[in-house]
């Protein structure tokens, strides 16, 4: 007798609790939609809308006003077959990113690990080189072209302090892009922070380990620091890349896409089509060459990362 | 006594890798601050002293009246105004609708939670150029704004940006879940929670979140000029533009203008450091 209704009562209590976990699952949906309500707008209209948006436009002709004419596939084919600039544009870019991903990665990672090391006033040092990326650009390429200037600037009075002729940095074909990617190697501190993160946490019972079995700096730079650190170099890789592919400040503050055609990235391509010429489907479909452009250089970063990122105990 | 001769060389060693890192981190530091001084101290000069071989470290004069004579022709005033009629409003919403997305990743339950996060990561990877030009179309053919900061601000108002979203999502995941469940025991809802709870210990994610936004906005050169025509509503960014056009080689002017620029992103970099560097330690870890 009594067992049963203790039985009941539980079965009573099991079945309060069950209504009262439901209804706090309830909120806790109504309260996560409320909170989201921004995200979600934002990712539906400000981001995967106008992605359908740009592949959609680029099979049309249209100038901004009118009705739009369908063409197909005829400005990818004009873009690739006709344009002036276009396919230049892309070799450009890519040269750049090339140099700029390479460049800050390796710069970053440098002051990294010196800014790692035992050294006194270092959140001085840590703010100083962080400082670059909170100047704004527009700002910074301004400055720096008085630096790169061909008679009277900086960098050539330091070159003819080691006996080296004149060079036109911003004014010449072929040093533009490196001389634009010094600058972004310049501007790179955040990935300096990232690193930084990154060191802090590479476990130190595997370096005394190593020191006690002998091995020398060198190796422990090589065979613990670097493999721990495969994670954060892939995803500032990742994020540098996806940054540079879309280069396109340095053409607008500072060299209009020259000399020549040398500077004239992908963006500002896009940019000039859509903004001076009014051809908004036509640049549409830059922009979603670049897109393709960017997925592609990102998968294949993916697909390498199993051979080289080290990854402990997986994911988390 | 031969093991502590051994130790005592090895001592020497390290220190001697200290010292040198060090003094390598020094010349470092000395080449990346190198191109700011250089401008400070072109802003200084005349041009006459400026087009000079070979030149001068030093300026001969300090001439800090170079700045008010630049200030006749560059409005930096009603540009930093401009600048910061967009940028407050827009790092303030960033910052609250980031943080409200990021809590409720962290740790409500809800259904489509995976599928709308992939969809949060996913637009990491989605260019902002690529959406450009329909944006564009949506606020001046739709919205008719044209010439306005308004299509510049109200993006923010929607989430502050995929990677805002998930800082704050890895930062809340570290908080112990006791403190919401103690909470919300004693009667306190989500908002609740997310507001007296969540909120004050994530101070360094959102103060994280505020500087990126910041200096997102602070660089975007491209929008503020697709959006922007009329001088009078000119950012510091448009202006330093339209400034190099119109003077082109009087680069003392030139240079007042660029170095007055930097200040206001160096004071809220100075103010925000601390916290900055600490949200930016969060985020690495868990990538």
């Amino acid at each position: 007798m009594s067992t049963t209704k203790t039985s009941v009562k539980q079965q009573r209590a099991a079945l309060r609790k069950a209504a009262r976990n439901n209804k706090l699952l309830r909120s806790e949906n109504r309260a996560a939609y409320i909170l989201l309500i921004p995200s979600i707008i934002g990712l539906i209209f400000l981001t995967y809308v106008p992605l359908v948006e740009v592949l959609g436009l680029s099979l049309f002709d249209w100038r901004g006003v009118g009705t739009p004419n369908f063409v197909g596939l005829g400005n990818y084919i004009r873009l690739f077959t006709k344009d002036p600039y276009f396919v230049d544009s892309i070799k450009v870019t890519i040269f750049y990113s090339i140099l700029a991903v390479f460049g800050s990665i390796i710069y970053s990672f440098i002051v990294a690990l010196l800014l790692n090391r035992k050294i006194p006033a270092r959140g001085f040092f840590r703010a100083l080189f962080y400082l670059p990326y909170v100047l704004p650009a527009m700002a910074v390429y301004l400055g720096w072209n008085w630096l790169y200037e061909t008679n009277y600037g900086l960098f050539n009075y330091l070159l003819s302090l080691i006996g080296v002729d004149k060079v036109m940095f911003i004014a010449s074909k072929d040093m533009v892009v490196p001389s634009l990617a010094l600058i972004a190697i310049w501007l790179s501190g955040n990935l300096i922070v990232i690193f930084l993160a990154g060191l802090q946490n590479v476990p130190r019972v595997y370096q005394e380990a190593a020191e006690i079995d002998g091995a020398n700096a060198w190796n422990r730079f090589w065979n613990i620091t670097v493999p721990c650190m495969t994670p954060i170099i892939f995803y500032n890789l990742i994020m540098s890349l996806v940054t540079n592919l879309q280069v396109v400040t340095p053409a607008l503050a500072l060299t209009n896409g020259g000399p020549g055609n040398s500077s004239r990235f992908i963006s500002y391509v896009m940019y000039q089509y859509a903004f001076k010429d009014g051809k908004f489907s036509y640049a549409c479909a830059i922009s979603f060459v670049l897109f393709l452009l960017i997925a592609a250089f990102s998968s294949l970063l993916f697909l390498s990362s199993s051979s080289w990122v080290y990854s402990e105990g997986g994911n988390d | 006594m031969k093991k502590s001769a051994s130790i005592k060389s090895r001592k020497r060693q390290q220190r001697i890798a200290d010292s040198s890192a060090f003094a390598v981190l020094i010349l470092l530091a000395l080449i990346a601050m190198l191109p700011i001084y250089w401008i400070f101290r072109s802003s200084l000069m005349t041009n006459n002293e400026l087009f000079a071989w070979p030149p001068k470290l030093l300026p001969p004069n300090w001439l800090f009246s170079n700045y008010s004579a630049a200030l006749e022709y560059f409005p930096f005033w009603k540009y930093l105004k401009n600048t910061m009629i967009i940028i407050v409003p827009s790092v303030l919403a960033g910052t609250i609708t980031a943080t409200m997305g990021g809590y409720a990743f962290a740790r409500l339950r809800f259904a489509g939670k995976k599928f709308l996060f992939t969809l949060v990561i996913g637009s990491m990877f989605l260019p902002t150029m690529v959406t450009l030009i329909p944006l564009y179309i949506m606020w001046t053919n739709l919205f008719h704004l044209s010439d306005s900061f308004l299509p510049l601000i109200l993006p923010y108002f929607c989430g502050g940006g995929a990677f805002n979203i998930f800082l704050v999502r890895q930062f809340v995941s570290t908080i112990p879940r006791e403190l919401d469940e103690a909470a919300m025991i004693d009667g306190a809802g989500f908002f609740r929670i997310l507001s007296s709870i969540i909120v004050p210990a994530i101070k360094s994610a959102m103060i994280t979140v505020a500087m990126l936004l910041f200096v997102q906005m602070w660089n975007d050169l491209l929008q503020q000029m697709i959006y922007i025509n009329s001088s009078e509503k000119f950012t510091i960014a448009i202006g330093l533009s339209q400034f190099k056009g119109s003077l082109k080689s009087d680069w003392s002017a030139i240079m007042c203008a660029t170095c007055m620029s930097f200040v206001p992103g160096i004071i809220i970099y100075l103010i925000g450091q601390r916290y900055f560097v600490e949200g930016i330690v969060m985020t690495g870890m868990k990538n």
